[in-house]
């Protein structure tokens, strides 16, 4: 089947001609008619291509243009992978590998015959240089026609547009293998691309290209991408998978957070200093007096702070000595360990800023 | 512990873990001087206190963060708020605020809609500063504020085992 096709095709571009268009056309009608006698048996023969019923398929050839009878492989063609995708579909739509309605057919007769009348002239120009333009157009194409059938997913709606659009692929194609095309074909393609009425978007499999919904796609992505972020920094939440699961683990561990916190500052509310500790009381008696243990050995940690504090800076001075109250508390073994390895810190420093001694001395607590 | 050098190039209170230390230290010393007897085993006293505490732990902590973030904002103007109003009572929830809930914003709803209340709704309650933002953006204050209530705790444990010892 193809073969011949393809011989009648060629023979058709080659001629430049567009007087023996009629003697075309004839034996473009013999041939077909020689090819849709033949039932299909595989989607590569011409009639399958066609999808047709023989009625049609003459009410097409006998229309009075004849470069109509063409067209329309509607089935894939065997060579390309998008064959499938469109048998896949079509008898979804139709059942059976026979042309879905009467009216479709109709709708793109007229529209041939659109062409045909309007485009007499450009034909005959176009045709010595078509081959060569057409197969660079298939060239140019090979993406759209992937393309399409993807977004063709969005069309399965609409079968007409889908028909529309899959048949110049399907001459693409055809022009791709070689195989030539008719004169009406070449000028379909250039012509239904011109008046594809869809705006032909990169849009990813199954997803609407409207402004709206990539807005909200866009939002959307935001919004997972905080939540990989969120799952990241809970514990225990990455091998979760649904979102409903995660946010309420994230809500728990908000909540255990605070629970926490609020424990922690009743204990260190609760805490009782053994001693009272009295910053007067403190800075007062700079000599060694305090070293009776009256001292509250936990206020140091609290008073460092208060050092930086001041906001006077040259208070370097009070800061030493306030080493030297609490160094005779340092030979008391009664003394946190933690507190001798700060007081060290302290008495190591010999000019520097008090924040940041008393930062770096958190540090090596913390 | 070896002792260090500190060079006056190192700047003070860089990480918020220092800043918060720092100026939580300093608020549970202001607290503590104010107690006025050595033993204060009395409930009330103590309870006070701690509600004292845990506000200046969150005030503490919002001051380190500082204002870029809309949680610690919303602490800082919270704590505003009630010094104007009331100089005893320090903690006060914004239930007087009229609380407007963008409901439209809030996006994923379906997959949120479980035991009976929106996840969001209960988060927007967690984070302070929540009830007016959108989801996109309450994901990252919560991601934020989860993280620096993380150091909070170490913080206070820690100081709190210093203390306690």
């Amino acid at each position: 089947m193809e073969p011949n096709l393809g011989t009648i095709a060629r023979s058709i571009s080659i001629r430049p001609n567009r007087e023996e268009t009629g003697l075309e056309s004839l034996q473009f009608r013999e041939e077909f008619h020689r090819l849709m006698i033949v039932p299909p048996e595989n989607g590569s023969s011409f009639t399958a291509l066609l999808e047709l019923p023989e009625t049609q398929a003459m009410e097409l050839l006998h229309s009075p243009h004849s470069d109509k009878g063409v067209m329309v492989p509607f089935s894939g063609d065997p060579l390309h992978g998008i064959n499938d995708d469109n048998k896949s579909y079509l008898p979804s739509f139709n059942g059976n590998l026979t042309f879905p309605s009467n009216k479709v057919l109709i709708e793109r007769a007229a529209k041939f015959s659109v062409f045909a009348s309007g485009e007499h002239s450009p034909e005959t120009s176009s045709v010595p240089s078509d081959s060569s333009a057409n197969l660079e157009k298939v060239k140019s194409e090979p993406a759209e026609t992937d393309s399409n059938p993807n977004s063709s997913q969005l069309l399965v709606s609409d079968p007409t547009v889908n028909i529309k659009n899959q048949r110049p692929e399907k001459r693409k194609e055809r022009e791709k293998k070689g195989k030539g095309c008719t004169k009406k074909t070449k000028i379909e393609i250039s012509q239904d691309a011109e008046k594809l009425p869809y705006v032909h978007v990169r849009a990813r499999r199954g997803q609407a290209t409207d402004s709206h919904s990539l807005a909200e796609r866009a939002r959307r992505e935001k919004i997972n991408a905080r939540m990989k972020l969120l799952q990241e920094l809970v514990p225990g939440c990455s091998k979760i998978s649904s979102t409903a699961l995660v946010l309420d683990e994230i809500i728990n561990h908000v909540q255990s957070l605070q629970r926490q916190v609020e424990l922690l500052s009743m204990r260190l509310a609760s805490v009782n200093p053994r001693v009272d500790f009295n910053l007067d009381s403190l800075f007062a008696p700079e000599s060694g007096s305090l070293a009776d243990g009256n001292f509250p050995s936990m206020v140091s940690p609290l008073l460092w702070p208060e050092i930086p504090f001041n906001g006077n800076r040259q208070q370097h001075q009070q800061q030493w000595n306030f080493d030297a109250l609490h160094r005779p508390l340092w030979g008391r073994e009664e003394d946190n360990h933690t507190f001798i390895t700060m007081e060290n810190s302290l008495l190591s420093y010999d000019s520097a800023n008090s924040a940041s001694l008393h930062s770096n001395q958190l540090k090596m607590e913390l | 512990m070896n002792p260090k050098r500190f060079s006056s190039s190192t700047r003070p209170s860089t990480t918020v873990k220092s800043r918060f230390a720092c100026g939580f230290l300093r608020a549970l010393w202001r607290i503590n001087r104010q107690r006025r007897t050595s033993t204060s085993a009395s409930s009330r006293e103590i309870c006070r206190r701690y509600l004292r505490v845990k506000v200046a732990a969150d005030v503490s902590m919002a001051s380190a963060v500082g204002s870029r973030r809309a949680w610690s904002r919303a602490i800082l103007l919270r704590k505003l708020r009630n010094q104007g109003q009331n100089g005893t009572v320090r903690v006060r929830r914004m239930s007087n605020i009229p609380r407007m809930r963008k409901r439209n914003i809030c996006g994923n709803k379906c997959t949120e809609e479980v035991a009976g209340t929106c996840q969001a709704e209960q988060l927007r309650k967690l984070v302070p500063g929540g009830e007016e933002m959108d989801m996109c953006n309450l994901l990252g204050e919560t991601a934020h504020y989860i993280e620096c209530l993380t150091t909070q705790v170490n913080v206070m444990r820690r100081i709190a085992e210093i203390l306690s010892t």
